[in-house]
């Protein structure tokens, strides 16, 4: 299985979960159904996660193919930056649903501008989507190609090869989109050390995981500022995050996703109360959120140590 | 002074740090340096945004429980860090920028100590909401350590040495 192989698979993922998603909201908004409304937010979320390792994965797919002849370079860039639009918007409605699911442990219901945002953000998304996948369908399948996309003319940069060449042309843009990862990355451990050392005891006398839940939009804006400059490195920079240590990385951010799931969905964690012990199996999941972070920040740290960045 | 650092730098120990691909020299040191600032201002901040009033159901004393997390990571990194200083000391400590960083450390760190005692030490803490000045000790705290973080960063894009000269 080479890289290109991981990408044909990953890149199911997107799609079939914002179809079964968007169906499923569809008819949770026409019967009014609380759970299926949450099913259906649960599935954006991992989705959108999911998607992190698919969009990244298409880099790896590139190396691999671009010696190839007969392949076009103007679609794959095309098909690069129809992904990046899909791509942008995907993560939007996965913010949203998380955010609704969030909301429901405050106020105990899913807020009607909440949903609606997400129902709009998703019908994009999956329309984005598609158009992204049928121009990356064109790329291997030489024989549905059109005639105009073949014949040559140059259609000029686009949008994520312009993006790139604004960032190589401008000195001041990586140092600040570095210094701004670094306070995301405070920002998330803050809320990731907060919760978990509580969870495995620590200041257990006077903190309960109610308490604690209202700090978790801190450490998903820290994640939403290190997404946003870390695909701006990412898209800058192709050749730097090819091969196995960056998608170790984006893999335990996606472990990460489903990990934070635990805390927003399940009922357990929420008996913890001031001077309670939490279980053993919250107590493994909040370790292994320290684990899969940290190990984050490895990977990322190590990129132009044991991979082949800067 | 530069025949001094420039014997720091040459020893036998920094050449070792900067040369080796141990993950126990340069990349495993800086890691330690990173994974430590993650610890500092991730409960700092914690501190700051609560004193703040941002999840007001969180008790302060509770959050203090988290210090000896913090200053475990502030000895990671003053280690750490004179470690990294060390190995490159002929041209980061010439370099204003890295005065600029300390200078932001010690203040977060005057403004740690200030709210301990005003805030963490108040035996009427949780019992009323913190004061303006502790407020305002508390806005300058994040403001001290996004400008530790960005003068910290720039140490790699700005003086001698660095990718930007």
């Amino acid at each position: 299985m080479n890289p290109a192989h991981i990408h044909l698979l990953l890149n199911h993922f997107p799609t079939i979960g914002f179809g079964i998603g968007l169906g499923l909201l569809l008819i949770a908004l026409l019967w009014n159904s609380h759970d299926l409304k949450r099913a259906s937010l649960v599935i954006f979320f991992i989705t959108a996660a999911l998607a992190i390792a698919t969009y990244v994965s298409g880099n790896d797919a590139h190396a691999a193919i671009k010696d190839i002849p007969g392949l076009s370079p103007a679609l794959i860039n095309a098909h690069e930056s129809a992904a990046l639009v899909a791509f942008a918007f995907m993560q939007a409605t996965g913010f949203f649903a998380w955010l609704a699911l969030w909301l429901l442990r405050r106020i105990s219901r899913f807020p009607n501008w909440n949903l609606a945002a997400v129902l709009v953000l998703a019908i994009v998304s999956s329309a984005l989507m598609a158009r992204a996948a049928s121009i990356g369908t064109e790329i291997r399948h030489v024989e549905i190609q059109s005639g105009q996309e073949t014949s040559g003319a140059d259609p000029g940069p686009t949008l994520a090869r312009s993006w790139a060449l604004y960032v190589q042309t401008h000195s001041w843009v990586w140092p600040t989109c570095e210094t701004l990862h670094f306070i995301g990355l405070s920002m998330l451990f803050a809320v990731v050390l907060a919760v978990d050392l509580r969870m495995l005891g620590m200041g257990k006398k006077s903190l309960s995981f109610a308490a604690l839940h209202q700090l978790l939009p801190l450490g998903m804006l820290g994640f939403g500022i290190n997404l946003i400059t870390g695909i701006m490195f990412f898209v800058s920079t192709p050749q730097q995050y090819v091969g196995f240590l960056f998608f170790l990385k984006m893999m335990l951010v996606v472990a990460g996703a489903f990990n934070v799931l635990y805390f927003i969905l399940l009922n357990e964690p929420w008996t913890v109360g001031e001077g309670d012990d939490a279980s053993k199996k919250t107590k493994l999941v909040a370790a292994s959120a320290i684990a899969i972070w940290v190990g984050v920040l490895f990977c990322g740290h190590m990129l132009p140590f044991l991979g082949n960045s800067f | 002074m530069t025949e001094f650092l420039l014997h720091i730098e040459q020893s036998g120990f920094c050449q070792w740090v900067r040369e080796s691909d141990s993950l126990f020299a340069y990349s495993g040191i800086l890691l330690m340096h990173t994974i430590g600032m993650g610890f500092v201002v991730g409960i700092s901040a914690c501190m700051d945004l609560r004193i703040l009033g941002f999840a007001p159901a969180i008790k302060l004393a509770g959050i203090e429980r988290f210090s000896p997390v913090l200053w475990a990571g502030f000895w990671v990194n003053t280690i750490t860090g004179v470690i990294l200083v060390a190995i490159h000391a002929t041209s980061k400590l010439v370099n204003p920028d890295f005065y600029i960083k300390m200078v932001f450390i010690a203040l977060a760190i005057i403004a740690l100590q200030m709210l301990k005692t005003r805030v963490f030490r108040d035996p009427l803490i949780d019992k009323i909401p913190p004061s303006p000045k502790a407020k305002m000790l508390a806005v300058l705290s994040l403001i001290f350590w996004i400008g530790a973080i960005t003068s910290g960063r720039l140490l790699a894009y700005v003086g001698p040495g660095s990718a930007g000269s």
